[in-house]
């Protein structure tokens, strides 16, 4: 050790010209990448190479799949074919293949293995058991399936019959193609579970950003009973999405997302996503206030408490006063469509009053105008209204339900007179 | 040679409590503790640890105890204190090969193309590579501290009974080569997890700026012949600015998990920014000055 006094440190002057050196190379490189014209690249494929049985077999029978799962972050993390899709000799819904045992379609069991959390939040939402009830009717359940259901918020309102009608009605030539592609998301399977990951999450790519764009929801929230899709269109957040989402982040982290990933909200990140306060949730419902599903909507057992949760990601952009007003007037919206159903159902009594109306479901033009009356405009005038579509509430709702009304006056006022008696 | 009482010179008038082995062995057992903890947050991320994943998280407490214990019977039984912290040193070793394994194996695609095989998106993305080091770097240091080098300066290591083991350098030139070596793996995997936001955050350069300095001016010191006193306030100076700029991260870290209202949301804590990985730069500032102590044991 020498005691020499004065700036005369090595250490000091090579730490410095250390750091030039490394920082301005690092610049340098940035700023040749930042002023370069991205190259076009292909998307990684983890799989290109793979010698797995599985993958040689199938790259030649079903290339697609291949292709999509070697893009997949799950082949990127040494996920394999065999991991989601082989199961044991006695495995229930297994199938012999190629010497071993396979689900054709994994099942959330499957699922469940990695991401259970997720699945457990999952079973406790409208997307499992209640929206294959809502198609089938809660007759199909065996106990164990019974008691599942019972335990989802959604599972405790009595369903409503009209739809299971419908189903049953059509015949399954017609709801292999319709009913069942949507609520087929939470049927039940041969080995106990419930429903299908792979309706949202996309096979075989499984992509963050696919999953979080809206027109994966659009795969059945559309059409005239829940235009769910069309009302995000034309709402503000809708057009943020049309004109600026390809700048969002979309591979960002789950549970890491701000307004700066997302400047507007899609469809997950207001029900599913981690955002601002609220953690993510795979429970559809979890940040909802209303039945809205149901023909007179009730409130949800846990009003406040999803009230607050959604409230958290509205309040990333919008004030507490803004909020407040929002939900104080879409309670209202509720109610006065609620009222509007309830007159509906006063203006048919009499006809059940009288034995009027056939015994069976859907055969004669007014049960399709009672029913459309709340499925189709009822709902969507009080989904506009929550995912401010203002031609959703006003034209393909309020005003439908109105025209409704007025024709189911005059059919049961005529359906009266032809019995005579007096309406 | 006392090399921080060489800026403070009042120092040599304080009677430490421990040894500088001692401290070091101390910061071990501890760090094994925080790693271990650390670990759990970082592999509960999704939410699902698989089996493999509990080694390290089950092991660092487990090792951190053993060495708190080694060290309170290492008065009366020395030699057994010496042989429980090296099987322990010996397996964290084996503990963060392992992991570091696993994690870089999770940076090359091997079934990829060879041009996709590996990226540096990949390395990236990937689990932090040098994460798992931490366990071998520990494991190093502890081994380093646990036996006595007599005498000091001299790179002469007292093992088991009269045997002894000649270093090629002394333990304090050791000590501030594993210092850098820590520091260089902590500031690269800094530098891949910030990368991870494209670095626009000017906040993001300060870790890798200190860092850089740190580690270059650790090296100086591990390989110069003669130490100035300016050299030893550089390196004073320097592993203060680690501590700060570890003080610095953790608070910026623990800003961005919670939500625009200041709300704390577990997930935004296990997923966002790690709140505990700065507090490494703190760390190892508190080791590397560990070292400028006075290398002489009590019995000496």
């Amino acid at each position: 050790m020498t005691g020499k006094k004065g700036i005369n440190s090595r250490a000091l002057m090579i730490g410095l010209i250390a750091i030039v050196v490394v920082i301005g190379f690092a610049l340098v490189s940035l700023s040749i990448g930042s002023s370069r014209v991205e190259a076009e690249e292909g998307p990684v494929n983890a799989l290109a190479n793979s010698k797995n049985d599985c993958v040689v077999c199938h790259d030649r029978t079903t290339p697609g799949i291949i292709q999509q799962y070697g893009h997949s972050t799950m082949a990127a993390a040494d996920v394999t074919c065999e991991d989601c899709h082989e199961v044991e000799r006695d495995y229930p819904g297994g199938i012999e293949h190629e010497g071993t045992y396979v689900l054709q379609s994994p099942t959330t069991a499957m699922c469940q293995s990695c991401h259970e959390n997720e699945v457990n939040q999952y079973y406790a939402s409208r997307h499992a058991l209640p929206a294959y009830v809502a198609m089938v009717g809660a007759e199909v359940l065996d106990e164990d399936l019974m008691a599942m259901y019972q335990e989802v918020t959604e599972g405790q309102p009595d369903p409503d019959r009209a739809r299971n009608a419908i189903y049953h009605l059509e015949g399954p030539a017609v709801t292999r193609f319709a009913c069942e592609g949507c609520h087929n998301i939470g049927k039940p399977a041969e080995d106990g579970s419930v429903g299908e990951c792979q309706q949202c999450h996309l096979r075989h790519e499984f992509s963050l950003e696919q999953v979080r764009k809206p027109e994966t929801c659009s795969a059945c929230h559309i059409g005239p009973d829940h235009p769910q899709f069309e009302i995000y269109q034309e709402s503000p957040h809708g057009i943020s999405y049309a004109v600026g989402s390809d700048d969002w982040n979309w591979d960002a982290d789950p549970g890491t997302l701000t307004s700066e990933d997302f400047p507007a909200p899609t469809c997950a990140t207001c029900h599913f996503s981690g955002f601002g306060g609220t953690a993510t949730t795979h429970d559809s419902g979890d940040r909802l206030t209303w039945f809205l599903f149901m023909p007179v909507s009730e409130r949800r057992p846990g009003y406040n408490e999803n009230a607050g949760r959604m409230q958290q990601v509205c309040g990333e952009c919008h004030n507490s006063d803004f909020i407040d007003d929002f939900y104080t007037d879409g309670d209202a919206l509720v109610e006065a469509v609620n009222a509007w159903v309830l007159e509906s159902r006063e203006i048919i009594k009499p006809l059940q009053d009288n034995g009027l109306l056939t015994a069976d479901p859907f055969d004669e033009p007014i049960d399709f105008v009672f029913f459309d009356l709340w499925h189709h405009w009822g709902r969507t005038a009080k989904f506009g209204g929550w995912m401010q579509g203002p031609d959703y509430t006003q034209w393909h709702g309020a005003y439908e339900v109105l025209r409704e009304l007025a024709e189911l006056k005059e059919m049961v006022h005529d359906k009266l007179e032809e019995a005579g008696i007096e309406p | 040679m006392y090399h921080l009482a060489t800026i403070f010179p009042k120092l040599k008038e304080i009677k430490l409590p421990l040894s500088r082995d001692q401290l070091v062995l101390v910061m071990v057992a501890i760090n094994e503790i925080i790693v271990g903890v650390d670990i759990f947050l970082a592999h509960s991320i999704s939410r699902t640890i698989v089996p493999y994943e509990w080694i390290p998280i089950i092991f660092g407490p487990i090792a951190g105890i053993l060495l708190l214990i080694s060290g309170a019977i290492a008065i009366r039984r020395r030699e057994l204190a010496t042989s429980i912290a090296t099987l322990v040193f010996v397996s964290s070793i084996l503990v963060g090969v392992l992991g570091s394994y696993f994690h870089i194996r999770r940076a090359f695609l091997l079934d990829a193309g060879f041009a996709q095989m590996f990226s540096i998106d990949l390395a990236i993305w990937a689990p932090p590579l040098f994460g798992p080091i931490t366990f071998a770097g520990l494991g190093i240091y502890g081994l380093s501290a646990a036996f006595i080098e007599a005498p000091a300066g001299s790179g002469k290591l007292k093992l088991w009974g009269n045997k002894t083991l000649q270093m090629p350098f002394s333990k304090t030139r050791g000590y501030l080569f594993l210092v850098a070596l820590g520091m260089l793996a902590m500031l690269v995997s800094s530098v891949f997890d910030h990368a991870r936001t494209g670095f626009e955050n000017p906040w993001l350069w300060l870790p890798t700026v200190v860092g850089i300095f740190a580690v270059v001016v650790a090296v100086v010191l591990g390989v110069a012949d003669e130490i100035n006193e300016n050299d030893v306030k550089t390196y004073f100076v320097a592993m203060t600015l680690m501590m700060l700029t570890g003080l610095i991260g953790t608070a910026l870290h623990i800003q961005t998990d919670l939500t625009s209202d200041f709300q704390f949301v577990q997930e935004r804590f296990l997923r966002g920014a790690p709140f505990m990985a700065p507090l490494n730069f703190v760390n190892m500032g508190m080791l590397a000055l560990i070292v400028l102590l006075d290398p002489k044991e009590e019995t000496e």
